[in-house]
């Protein structure tokens, strides 16, 4: 399932800069730099967090290492996902913790020119997708490049006080 | 230069450490100018950073540390003495050097900043003494030559130390002028010196990096006990404390499938052991004591005095508490503040002091210490304390709070408030703190290891901010209990009993003050939560009649917790559990997203892979509440019920019976309730014969149910008793505090028939406990009072 991506177009430069890992939410095509990625699980057991924000799917168990799982078609606002179909777990790195993104599905890693991303035009529709640094125009499709700092601060202020008593 | 680098880190390094100890002297001895042990080691400090710097070719740090050691020799050979502008003059080279040195850490280079005017200043300090005064003359030569020529020509050192220091000419009276216990060896160095005064690092080669010190001073130096430790890159260690985490977990596993072999079991007993102290000894690599954090903090609050005009004594207890080496990196910057925030808002203006009975002097407390498996550290200060009332109104104007819910607060609830964004109640926003952009830092920071912070403090006398750190990959034991269908650990040393649910009569019985539940357990009352309807894990109209209520006991707050099971452990049992249902588990902390929800300490996986939260009870009793909740039971007690009526009447409306003054039995209905208080005399006030209670800083007023009937007995009663019992009732307008005699207890009306009376306040007459009793008409009795507010 190859979203066709440009070609590479120039030798890769020493730094893993130019390569994407990519996957699929709601049929959108997204990228994050693929030094960040640790590793991938396919329907990995998911523990429930009482009271955390909706995009907090739960707890992902990491051979002992405790992993929060963030369902990114909930904190991009796009409608949930069949529960019967299988999902991805794409675990990620950032600021010396370990994340997972759950994705619908995988596609390649691939390698980009950066000077050919352009910024995300709001009118393209999904104005929600505020974690995007840019976008690039594939042969038949949009690919979005992630900011992982933009996707994990909103969720990371977000606390429950003020609950119910009792 | 690659070989240099290994040197030039490890020189960067030490040189930093040894800044810090600087700081610590300096301000040491500006306190106690008298001790030459620590001018020794100040003095020591400096050559040792400038003999090193001669092999490396740092020239302008070369000529700074030359400057101040020379400085340094005349006060340590009594030619000069100590005081308070020589402390900030020295404790200004210590910054510069941390400058240079940061920019030799990012660019190996020096750096562009230029230090000529500090070595003036030092130059200056020495000229101010009587002996130094040949030496002037000779002064033009040293300073601005020194920092303009860019090779190694560290001036002498007219001070005597082992090694040979490189050259320039024009000492020789310098050194005359400072009594050298050694005089000969100078004037051998500086002959051979001088011949190559442009030469680099090869003439300055014989500078060893370490110097030793001067003979006439044999103090232990910590390299000493330094020899003992080597260094080891901590992620290394991080590799071995997650191995021997996983270790543990798999021992656990082992140790439930070999219980049924007992071939296997004297192997599996010795792992069980071995991996235990492998665990404990893992757990010390970590441990770092937290006296490196709090060495930082006497020079800063010598600073922000200073900058804020105001005089203050630090106090430390606990220096050698250990905890997790990341961690203390990250409550570096939180505790900065809390100190700093205390100097410059806490503590007074020593005139305001005086004035107040206070010594001139604000005492500022910090302390550390374990407890109940976290480390606690408390920040206090003496100074002026934060008025609750003020923060409930910033609060409530800031729209964070409605005015109905502030009211119900407690007043560490109310504090808490200060931790949100942006609130800062300084009038002026100083340069220090007060920004507001300060607490929200600390409490987010605090809690993205897991921790909590919350303030206590009393008006006029002083504050206290309480951090809590949970101590990472710890073994506890807990509960496992069950919740809505989820499984939840509850740390084991909070818990004080556990008790069953029945719906018959004679057990145990959760009373529902609408909004606040309370257990009624033999006499006293506890607060409780429902974890399966608090966690949002499942919702229900009637409260369930099966669980279990988990007793605990969090900083003298007393609560339950509603589950649905308790786990025994069958699979778990160890020698040493007594109890079943004991498991122990491994923590793992939750990271930042999950930390700030402030109800979770940790989580833990279990034998099956699952992962299982920690409940933080701490954060559940104040998300809940419990605090004020407590408070508004004490000393209020049920007569114990032998015999219930049936419980049958579930549907029937729940009352509370009390006894007024003057020995009518009333009855309030329970959902109008929102707490029962004992108020002193202190917070009760009249206006003729309108009586008002203090409350929170709010005036309730106070009602006696017998004067909706004609007859009022509360002076009486304020006279004959120190305190006086209140139902808060709630309607449409406002609150109302009712007096009443004592509390008799919670029932369900017995008889639906209610009598409607035609006294005005009275509902009417039921049967509740096998007694009449008056229903009270609380609307009535607000109408009817001449100047009832809603507060």
């Amino acid at each position: 399932m190859n979203p066709n991506a440009s070609q590479p177009l120039s030798p890769l430069q020493p730094k893993a800069d130019n390569r994407w890992f990519t996957f699929l939410v709601a049929d959108r095509c997204f990228a994050v730099d693929v030094s960040l990625v640790s590793e991938v699980l396919r329907n990995a057991a998911l523990s429930r967090v009482p009271l955390a924000a909706p995009a907090l799917a739960g707890l992902l168990n990491l051979r002992g290492r405790i992993v929060p799982v963030i369902d990114l078609r909930i904190r991009f606002g796009f409608s949930t996902y069949d529960r019967d179909k299988p999902r991805t777990n794409v675990v990620v790195e950032y600021c010396n913790e370990w994340y997972s993104l759950l994705v619908d599905d995988l596609l390649d890693v691939v390698t980009l020119e950066p000077h050919e991303m352009g910024t995300p035009s709001s009118e393209r529709g999904n104005p929600q997708i505020d974690a995007v640094s840019g976008v690039l125009a594939a042969a038949d499709s949009l690919i979005h490049f992630l900011d992982l700092e933009r996707v994990f601060q909103p969720l990371l202020t977000s606390k429950t006080r003020g609950l119910a008593v009792g | 230069m690659a070989e240099n680098e290994e040197f030039i880190a490890e020189f960067l390094i030490e040189a930093i450490e040894n800044l810090d100890q600087l700081d610590q002297d300096l301000v040491a001895l500006e306190n106690d100018p008298s001790n030459p042990d620590r001018l020794a080691s100040i003095f020591r400090t400096v050559h040792t950073i400038k003999g090193t710097c001669g092999f490396f070719g740092f020239s302008k740090l070369g000529s700074l540390t030359h400057h101040g050691e020379h400085l340094l020799g005349l006060l340590r050979d009594g030619s000069l003495s100590f005081d308070d502008q020589l402390a900030s003059l020295l404790l200004d080279m210590t910054d510069a050097i941390r400058v240079i040195l940061g920019s030799i850490e990012s660019t190996r280079e020096e750096g562009s900043d230029d230090f000529a005017d500090l070595c003036h200043r030092l130059d200056a300090a020495v000229a101010g003494t009587p002996t130094i005064a040949q030496a002037e003359d000779t002064g033009p030569s040293d300073h601005p030559s020194a920092t303009d020529q860019p090779d190694i020509q560290t001036p002498p050192s007219d001070v005597p130390s082992a090694t040979p220091p490189p050259p320039e000419s024009s000492d020789g009276q310098a050194t005359d002028a400072a009594p050298p216990p050694q005089v000969g060896e100078p004037q051998v160095s500086e002959s051979t010196a001088e011949n190559q005064p442009a030469e680099l690092p090869a003439a300055a080669a014989p500078s060893k990096p370490k110097a030793s010190p001067p003979p006439e001073t044999p103090l232990p130096r910590p390299s000493a006990a330094a020899e003992s430790t080597i260094r080891v890159d901590i992620s290394l260690l991080d590799t071995i404390v997650d191995l021997v985490g996983e270790l543990v977990l798999a021992r656990n596993q082992l140790r439930s499938t070999a219980e049924d072999n007992p071939a296997l079991t004297s192997a599996v007993n010795r792992i069980h052991t071995v991996t235990g102290e492998l665990q404990e000894a893992a757990m010390q690599t970590r441990m770092a004591s937290i006296d490196q954090l709090f060495s930082k903090f006497p020079r800063i609050v010598r600073d922000v005095s200073a900058t804020c005009g105001k005089q203050v004594e630090l106090s430390v207890d606990g220096a050698d508490t250990e905890l997790d080496r990341t961690l203390i990196e990250k409550i570096r910057d939180p505790l900065t503040h809390l100190i700093r925030n205390a100097i410059d808002h806490g503590i007074e203006q020593p005139s305001a002091r005086v004035a107040a009975g206070k010594p001139t002097a604000g005492q500022l407390s910090l302390r550390a210490f374990h407890e109940s498996g976290q480390v606690t550290i408390e920040v206090a200060d003496d100074g002026g304390g934060i008025s609750v009332e003020m923060i409930r109104s910033k609060a409530i104007a800031r729209g964070l709070v409605t005015t109905a819910q502030a009211e119900t607060m407690s007043a560490e609830r109310i504090l808490q408030f200060i931790f949100e964004p942006g609130f800062s109640t300084a009038e002026t926003v100083s340069s220090i703190s007060g920004r507001g952009v300060g607490m929200d830092v600390v409490r987010t920071n605090i809690e993205s290891i897991g921790g909590t912070v919350d303030i206590s403090s009393k008006p006029g006398e002083g504050t206290v901010v309480r951090v809590r750190i949970p101590l990472t990959l710890a073994i506890i034991p807990a509960l496992i209990v069950t919740a809505g269908g989820e499984r939840l650990a509850i740390p084991q040393p909070y818990v004080q009993e556990l008790v069953a649910l029945r719906d018959t009569k004679g057990g145990n019985r959760i009373e529902g003050l609408e909004g606040a539940p309370i257990l009624r357990l033999r006499d006293r009352l506890i607060p409780v939560v429902y974890l399966d309807r608090w966690l949002g894990l499942r919702t229900w109209e009637s409260r369930p009649t099966t669980g279990t209520v988990v007793i605990v006991q969090v900083d003298d707050h007393e609560f339950g917790l509603v589950v649905d099971a308790v786990s025994t452990a069958n699979q778990q049992q160890t020698a040493t559990s007594e109890s079943v249902g004991l498991w122990f588990i491994v923590v793992k902390p939750i990271g930042s997203l999950l930390a700030p929800l402030g109800i979770y300490s940790g989580a833990t996986v279990m034998g099956d892979g699952g992962v299982v939260l920690i409940l933080d009870l701490r954060g559940i009793a104040l998300a809940t509440d419990i605090p004020s909740r407590v408070h508004e039971n004490a000393g209020v007690t049920l007569q114990a019920e032998e015999d219930q009526t049936a419980f049958s009447t579930q549907n029937a409306a729940r009352y509370l019976a009390c006894e007024t003054y003057s020995s009518r039995r009333i009855a309030v209905q329970l959902t109008d309730i929102i707490r029962l208080e004992t108020f002193p005399h202190g917070d009760i006030s009249h206006t003729g014969s309108q009586y008002y209670v203090k409350r929170d800083g709010h005036l309730l007023p106070l009602l006696d149910p017998d004067q909706m009937t004609g007859t009022t007995r509360i002076q009486e009663s304020l006279e004959a008793s120190p305190s006086l019992v209140a139902v808060i009732v709630t309607t449409p307008t406002g609150s109302v505090a009712l007096a009443v005699k004592r509390i008799l207890d919670v029932d369900a009306a017995e008889s639906d028939q209610v009598e409607h009376s035609k006294q005005p306040g009275l509902l009417g007459t039921l049967l509740l406990g096998g007694l009449a009793t008056d229903e009270i008409d609380v609307s009535v009795a607000l109408k009817n009072f001449p100047q009832s507010h809603a507060s």
